[in-house]
Parts: structure tokens; C-alpha cells; sequence
């Protein structure tokens, strides 16, 4: 066919036109076949997956006023009536050891000696963080929230009802055919989940907009007990939310920042050790708390080794996965022990690396599980120093810093991992569509330029 | 050249077919059958009769006597009789301050009984399903009630989980929302949806009048239900979903504060219910049934309705017309053979019954729900349908619709068709036969004769 053509093109339109008749085509054989290939190809064009796109995120900003420097926390703990000069001596271990800053917040229940949480405190505190960041993802994107047609909040540990997904509702004025839907009890991995979910909607809804809001609220959640597996949240999680906007609108595509790639979800609940590492429990006195196990470096380990299986052959290289593969069933074959697992080259598939920054020794070890450079994880610790452990939004705080340093380009591959209570990994891999400059707005903005600050391995505080 | 023509016209034919097959195999992977539903029927040692409601409500001493007699004549009133659930922790006088395992203790043996039930019945094992997604309302721990069930039945690593909470009571279309719209996106997925309410750490114990009637009408229930899309269990499903529609009112102030968990002036969290809850739902009730109308009424009773708005319209009448009284006109029978109402209170369920038209029958099996397990917030659709198959009322093509209400302030409603004769009396089994009633009278207005004379 093509080489007929292209002899047709040589020829001239004289000679083809004379050759016409002889090659038997008449006007309605002509006319069936194009209409034939114009209805292929829409049917096709039609039947393909539908492209999702991150039009612009937006991270809540908090106040000086929420700061923790380590000398308010040492104060507090210190007169806080419940707490023993043990437990006040091993939150301030944890503190010197944990990678934060002294910029880090908390909701301003946590400030009072002891904090008051109640209900209406609560609720403030997600008012407070959703709907800045809701307003700053409006600002800069211009969307009507009338627009707005799939909505999804997650916030693991605080879920009134109603929902926070329609307090947002009755705060902007959404449709009353809005798809909304509010995760909650997910852990620090929720934000991919609802990313997820906004995907698997956004390819059976058309031309729709999807508004993520993924949060963690602190005020209800503090510890007052004195079970040291249970005192490490009140050291590492801090305030913080972020507002998504996806949209799978062809408009978008020119204005966007990223399209999304890929999701993976990992569970490992179905293994007892892994589902009990992080739990929501009551110690002896009945002080409800998050108790962390001291194997959850090793769970979390396993759970990127599992996440990666799925995730390595979508993105590696064709090398890196039969290496991969090849180390896979030798250690099948010959046990575990007879050869080490293969960590492929993950460097090769991606740019910018987003890792939760759920406290100092996650990031080590997925530093050290990736074979990452200091580079790579630098977002991840530099959030983690001046934000603290935000949870679910920490990823979106990680993308800000990158863009902030002016580093994200067109074509860059971003790869999100989130591990959360269950226990679960999930990752994200996005596609940087256009070169981002440098936000003049935003969470970073104000101390951008201080960055990276070098984050020693213990700060002497007691 | 004939050859030529004959070939490339061929090629593009095969295309032109595999487009349409593709096509039609999307569309028939696109269905959501139900294959079946348990619901949770707890143990007899968890029953609450008035009596004990009366003394759970006298061992709060903040109370005085009119508080008193006001909750005892909502609990006298309910239309809910001696047969329902309460939590253990309430039960054994832990109310006020019940532990988290006492949370989790009520939520684990309403998803794992009714869990365990369901597999057994659908021969499916767990670590063929897909899509597991848990809405309860009012208490999400960490790990969530999915991981929960994860790792009690050892599903698989890659089963997508979602726990919604805060959603209110009308909560179970939102899940078979979310379901219905990862089926289209997946072949053959196979999902798990339990449905359930808190009520161990939601006890109210102040003395707030508008947050105290939650403890009035709440009650233990639950079911698990699972869904699919794949064709071929087409033939071992009971209902296929036709639509869904969801009415989301919460951008008025009103509606949204109007069904609220807040705390009351003492500082105590309570379930917050306000005089403008009827209004709200009524506006939630129309919004939805505008768009629900055109999608299950036959075109006939559209047209009718069309002229007879027009009429209305042409030669205007004196009478004020509101929303309700005109969706009165619309005929819902005509597309709905049975209805599945929410059961908020007896009050709720006459609403909706005079709205929309509906005889002493059609609401029967809300009542009668309502009469023989309380009002089990998103779980109460399933046990009125449970009703209706118990009563073998649910024939080939029968059309059922369900509608719930719930806090945010919301409506949401789901279209079922019946795909063969259901005859399974389920969580009904054991009582169905006594059902309907004599009288739904509680035994004890004699008793309690003084609280309506208060």
C-alpha cells in the first residue's frame, strides 16, 4: 500500500488521473473506505484509556504562630501533668534523633498545657488547613468550584459526620450531583489511594474536573499516656493538608503540570506482623494512641519490595527487569539464602523521587532499598525537617519543594511512595508535561532559599 | 488492483469488527449484579426491650424527669419493638465510657459473621476479591475496618480497599456508587461491600433534647453484600443495577447543620438532629427524584407528567403547589414495583410513602424493618429487602427501588432489577411468619401510659 503510494505521488496528478479508471476504484468504493477509516479511527481514539492530568496542587501554609521549635516542646512535655520524667526524656531522644526542624507545627489546641482537644477544636484545625489549601488550589488554577465534579477527602484519623468531604461541599458551594466520597482509618498512604479512586472515576466521567484534599488532623490525636511505643506520633506528626485538582479534560493537556502514569497499591494485611506494626490501641490507663512496632522498618522494606514487583516492569528499563526477573528465580530455585534480591536501577527510570517522610529511618531505609543518592531524597528530607510528618500530604509538600528549587523539567518522571498503617505501600509515577517555574506562592516560598540545610544525625536538646 | 481493494477493504472491516466487539464486550462487563447480601442478625443476649432501654436511660443522672419521660415517649413511639440490638458495652453499662475494643468488638462481629456468611454462600473464596470497600459511619480506626477484614481473611495484595466514613445513613449507594464505577474501568472484578453502623462510642450522655433521640432509634445491624461485573455469574446474581442517582444538598448552611456529631454546651459529643431536618430532606427528596424520574419512568408517565404540567401551567390554580404534592402526581409505581425506604423513624418513612404515592403495602417492609431492627442507618435498605425476598414478594424483572437519606445533607437512591424469583429468608428466617404484626402498639404503652400523658 505505501509503496504504492508513494509510486503514485512520483507520477504526477496528470498520470494519475488517467491511471484512475484502469485501477477500477470508482467514486463510491472511494467514498466507503474513507468513511471506513474515519470510523475506525474514532472508535479507537474513543476506546482509549483517557489521560489523567494534574492541572495544579496546593499545600496548606501554616502560620509562626503554630510553630514548635524543640524548646516549647521540651517545655510542654516537661509540664505536661501526665507524662513521667521517662517519657518526657524518650520523646526528646526521639526529637533529637528525628530529622525535624525548628519550623514545624502544631494545631493550636497542642500549644496548651495540657492540650484541650474537643470536637469543635477539631473541626477549626481542618477548616483551617483544608480550606486554605483548597482556596490557594482555586487561586491558581481559576476553577469554578461549580466545575468541580468528583470529590474525594481523606483524613485517617478525624471523620466526623457530617463528612469533611461535605463540609468542603457546603464551604464552596459544589453541585448537588457531586460524586464525593471521604476516606478515612487509610494511614499516611490514603493521598494515592484517593488519586487512585479520582483516576478509575476520571475514565468513566469525561471532561470532569476531580478535587483531592488529603489531610491528617492532629488536634483529637494527641498521647497522653506513657507507653513509649505509643509517645513517637506526638514527636513526628505535625499539621499540614494539600488540595489536588486532576482533570482528564482535553483542555487541560496544554496548561497542566503532570499526567499521571501509573498507581500501585500494595496490602500486606493479610500478614499478621505487618498489620499489627502501626495500630490505633489503648494503654493500660485507657489513653488511646498510635503504637508503632519496633519491626516497621523491616515491614516497610517488604512492602516496597512488593510494591516494586508490580511497579518495576511498568517503568524499568528492559535490562533492568530481566536482571530483575533473573535474580527473582534463581532465588526461587536455589532459596532465598543462595542469592541476594536484585534492586534494579530505579535512578534510570526516574528524575525526582517523593518519599513519605514519615520520620528520618523510613527515608534511610528507602534510601538504602533504592540504592538512591543523597540527592534523591533530598525533598523527603527536607520536608520532613521543615514540616514535620504531615501524613498523607507530605508527598504534595515533597513535589512543592521540587518545584520551588526550579528542578522540575518537561519530561521529567516523578515516582511517589507512600506507606501507610495496614500496612500498605502505594506508589504513583507521574510524567512532568512542561518545565515548571518556580511558584512565587506556596509553602515554600518564604524559606526556599535557606534550603537544603544540612540535617545532622542527633541534635543535642537535654 | 482487485486484490489490492479486496485486502485493504478487508483489513478494514476486521478493524471495524474488533472495534464493535470491543465495544460490546465493554458494554456487557459494564453491569453491576448483586450475587447476594447477608444481613447481621446479633446474638439474642444483645436485645433491647423497653424495659432496659428504660433503665439505660434512667442510669444517666443528669437527666430530670421531663428529659426522662420525653426520651421514654420516643422509645414508646418509635414503632420499634421488643426485638432489637443494642452493643454489648451499652448493654453491660459501659455506655458512657466504652473502650476502643469495645468499638471494635461490635464492628468485627457484625463484619466477620456476615462476612463469613456471605463466602460460604457464594462459594467465593477471599482471595478472589477485587474491590473491598467498608462504610461505617461513625467510627474508623487505624488500620481501617478494611485492613481488618484484610488480614482476618488473608485477601490479596493487590485488593483495592476503600473505608469511607462520616457519609451518614445513606451510605450504601455511595459504595455501590464507588463499585459501580471501578467496574467500568475493570473486567471481571468481583467486590465485597459491608455496610455497618457505631453505636457503642456514639452514646449521647448529656441532656440536649435534639442530640438525645439518636439514642432512641439507633440499633445494631449490618450486611455484606457482594458485587460483580463479570457476565458470567450473570446467572447466579439476584438483582442487576439499572441507576444511581446521589443528591448532595450541603451547599445550603441549613441542610448541611441540620443532621450534625457536634458537641453540646457541656462539652459532651452528641448526634445533633434540628427542627429544619424535614425541610432539608425534602429538598434533598426532590432534587433527587428530578433526576432519578427520567431514568424509571416508562416514557408514557413522563408525557403525562409533561401535559400535566403544562396544564398546570397554561391555566394556573389557585392552590399552592409544593415540591412533594407534585412528585405526588408523578406515578413512581409505574416504573417502581417495590421500594426500599430508609428507615429514619415511622415518621420518615410515611413521608417518603405519601410523596411518592405509595399504598400501605409498598411500605410495609420499611415499617416492619423499622418494627424488628430499629433504625440500622446505611444497613437498613438491605434488611428491607431482605424482607420483601423473605416474603417472597421479589419476582424475574420486578423492579426495586431503594432510598435512603443522610447526614451532609444527602439523598441518594439505586434502581435494581430483579434477574429471578428470590426466596431466601436470610437475617428474616426465624420471624417473617409473625410478620406483619397485629398491631405495631408497644406492649408496654400500658405500662408507660404516664409518658403520654406528659
Amino acid at each position: 500500500m505505501a509503496a504504492l503510494l508513494l509510486e503514485s505521488l512520483m507520477l504526477g496528478p496528470d498520470k494519475n488521473e488517467s491511471l484512475w479508471p484502469s485501477v477500477g476504484i470508482d467514486a463510491i468504493h472511494a467514498l466507503c473506505i474513507t468513511l471506513l477509516v474515519i470510523i475506525v479511527a474514532t472508535a479507537y481514539f474513543m476506546s482509549r484509556t483517557r489521560p489523567v492530568y494534574l492541572v495544579d496542587f496546593a499545600c496548606f501554609r501554616p502560620t509562626s504562630t503554630c510553630r514548635v521549635p524543640f524548646a516549647t516542646f521540651l517545655e510542654h512535655a516537661r509540664l505536661m501533668p501526665f507524662f513521667d520524667e521517662k517519657s518526657v526524656r524518650f520523646q526528646v531522644r526521639i526529637l533529637e534523633r528525628s530529622g525535624l526542624g525548628e519550623e514545624t507545627c502544631l494545631p493550636p489546641t497542642n500549644h496548651y498545657i495540657p492540650p484541650c482537644p474537643s470536637m469543635e477544636a477539631a473541626c477549626e484545625e481542618a477548616q483551617l488547613v483544608i480550606f486554605s489549601a483548597v482556596d490557594e488550589l482555586i487561586a491558581k488554577t481559576g476553577i469554578k468550584p461549580q466545575d468541580i465534579d468528583i470529590l474525594i477527602v481523606n483524613c485517617s484519623l478525624f471523620s466526623p459526620t457530617p463528612s469533611l468531604s461535605a463540609m468542603i461541599v457546603n464551604k464552596y458551594k459544589l453541585r448537588s450531583n457531586i460524586m464525593s466520597f471521604n476516606l478515612s482509618g487509610m494511614g499516611c498512604s490514603a493521598g494515592l489511594i484517593s488519586v487512585d479512586l479520582a483516576r478509575d472515576l476520571l475514565q468513566v466521567h469525561p471532561n470532569s474536573y476531580a478535587l483531592v484534599v488529603s489531610t491528617e488532623i492532629i488536634t483529637p490525636n494527641y498521647y497522653a499516656g506513657k507507653d513509649r511505643s505509643m509517645l513517637l506520633p506526638n514527636c513526628l506528626f505535625r499539621m499540614g493538608s494539600a488540595a489536588v485538582l486532576l482533570s482528564n479534560s482535553h483542555r487541560e493537556s496544554a496548561r497542566a503540570k503532570y499526567r499521571l502514569l501509573h498507581v500501585v497499591r500494595t496490602h500486606k494485611g493479610a500478614d499478621d506482623r505487618a498489620y499489627r506494626c502501626v495500630s490505633e490501641e489503648e494503654d493500660e490507663e485507657g489513653n488511646s494512641g498510635i503504637r508503632l512496632n519496633k519491626d516497621l522498618m523491616v515491614i516497610a522494606g517488604e512492602a516496597l519490595r512488593a510494591n516494586i514487583t508490580t511497579v518495576g516492569p511498568l517503568v524499568l528499563p528492559v535490562t533492568e527487569q530481566l536482571r530483575f526477573l533473573a535474580t527473582l528465580v534463581a532465588r526461587r530455585l536455589r532459596g532465598a539464602r543462595g542469592w541476594k534480591l536484585y534492586i534494579p536501577e530505579f535512578k534510570c527510570a526516574f528524575e525526582h523521587f517523593c518519599i513519605h517522610a514519615g520520620g528520618r529511618a523510613v527515608i534511610d531505609e528507602l534510601q538504602r532499598s533504592l540504592g538512591l543518592s543523597a540527592a534523591h531524597v533530598e525533598a523527603s528530607r527536607m520536608t520532613l525537617h521543615r514540616f514535620g510528618n504531615t501524613s498523607s500530604s507530605s508527598l504534595w509538600y515533597e513535589l512543592g519543594y521540587v518545584e520551588a528549587k526550579g528542578r522540575m523539567r518537561g519530561g521529567d518522571r516523578l515516582w511517589m511512595i507512600g506507606f501507610g498503617s495496614g500496612f500498605k505501600c502505594n506508589s504513583a509515577v507521574w510524567r512532568c508535561l512542561r518545565t515548571v517555574g518556580t511558584p512565587v506562592e506556596g509553602p515554600w516560598s518564604e524559606c526556599i532559599h535557606r534550603y537544603p540545610v544540612k540535617v545532622p544525625d542527633m541534635i543535642k536538646l537535654l | 488492483m482487485d486484490l489490492l481493494w479486496t485486502i485493504s477493504t478487508a483489513l478494514l472491516l476486521c478493524s471495524l469488527l474488533s472495534i464493535l466487539w470491543k465495544e460490546s464486550d465493554r458494554r456487557r462487563n459494564r453491569n453491576c449484579y448483586l450475587l447476594d447480601f447477608v444481613c447481621y442478625k446479633p446474638s439474642d443476649d444483645r436485645k433491647l426491650s423497653t424495659e432496659l432501654c428504660s433503665d439505660i436511660i434512667a442510669r444517666n443522672k443528669r437527666l430530670s424527669v421531663p428529659d426522662y419521660k420525653f426520651l421514654l415517649k420516643a422509645v414508646v413511639n418509635s414503632g420499634i419493638s421488643e426485638e432489637t440490638y443494642g452493643p454489648r458495652s451499652i448493654i453491660e453499662g459501659r455506655e458512657e465510657c466504652p473502650t476502643h475494643d469495645d468499638c471494635v468488638d461490635e464492628v468485627d462481629d457484625c463484619m466477620y459473621r456476615t462476612l463469613d456468611q456471605l463466602f460460604l454462600r457464594t462459594g467465593v473464596s477471599p482471595i478472589d476479591v477485587d474491590v473491598l470497600v467498608v462504610n461505617v459511619s461513625m467510627f474508623a480506626p487505624s488500620p481501617s475496618l478494611t485492613s481488618r477484614i484484610v488480614n482476618r481473611y488473608s485477601m490479596r495484595e493487590d485488593v483495592k480497599t476503600f473505608s469511607l466514613a462520616g457519609m451518614g445513613c445513606s451510605a450504601s449507594p455511595i459504595a455501590i456508587d464507588l463499585v459501580n464505577n471501578i467496574f467500568k474501568t475493570r473486567k471481571r472484578t468481583l467486590a465485597v461491600v459491608v455496610t455497618s453502623e457505631s453505636i457503642a462510642p456514639n452514646w449521647y450522655c448529656g441532656t440536649d433534647k435534639s442530640m438525645m433521640l439518636g439514642n432512641c432509634l439507633f440499633r445494631s445491624g449490618g450486611c455484606s453484600f457482594m458485587l460483580t461485573n463479570d457476565p458470567s455469574l450473570r446467572h447466579r446474581a439476584k438483582m442487576s443495577l439499572k441507576c444511581l442517582v446521589r443528591a448532595h444538598i450541603g451547599a445550603d448552611d441549613d441542610a448541611y447543620s441540620c443532621a450534625i456529631q457536634k458537641e453540646d454546651d457541656e462539652g459532651r459529643v452528641g448526634f445533633h438532629l434540628s427542627k429544619s431536618l424535614p425541610k432539608a430532606a425534602v429538598r434533598a427528596f426532590a432534587e433527587n427524584l428530578q433526576r432519578l424520574a427520567p431514568k424509571v419512568l416508562p416514557v408514557g408517565e413522563l408525557a403525562l407528567y409533561a401535559v400535566r404540567g403544562l396544564r398546570h401551567r397554561l391555566w394556573r390554580s389557585k392552590e399552592a403547589k409544593t415540591d412533594a404534592a407534585t412528585a405526588a402526581r408523578v406515578n413512581f409505581k409505574s416504573g417502581v414495583d417495590h421500594f426500599c425506604l430508609h428507615t429514619g423513624g415511622a415518621a420518615v418513612i410515611d413521608a417518603v410513602g405519601r410523596a411518592l404515592g405509595l399504598a400501605k403495602y409498598d411500605v410495609e417492609p420499611a415499617r416492619m424493618t423499622l418494627h424488628r431492627w430499629g433504625n440500622t442507618s446505611a444497613s437498613s435498605l438491605w434488611y428491607v429487602l431482605g424482607y420483601m425476598e423473605a416474603k417472597k414478594r421479589l419476582r424475574r424483572k420486578d423492579r426495586v427501588l431503594m432510598l435512603s437519606f443522610g447526614a451532609g445533607f444527602k439523598c441518594n437512591s439505586c434502581l435494581w432489577e430483579v434477574l429471578r424469583d428470590l426466596n431466601d429468608g436470610g437475617a428474616w428466617e426465624d420471624c417473617i411468619r409473625a410478620y406483619p404484626p397485629q398491631t405495631l402498639v408497644n406492649p408496654f404503652m400500658e405500662k408507660f401510659r404516664w409518658v403520654k400523658e406528659a
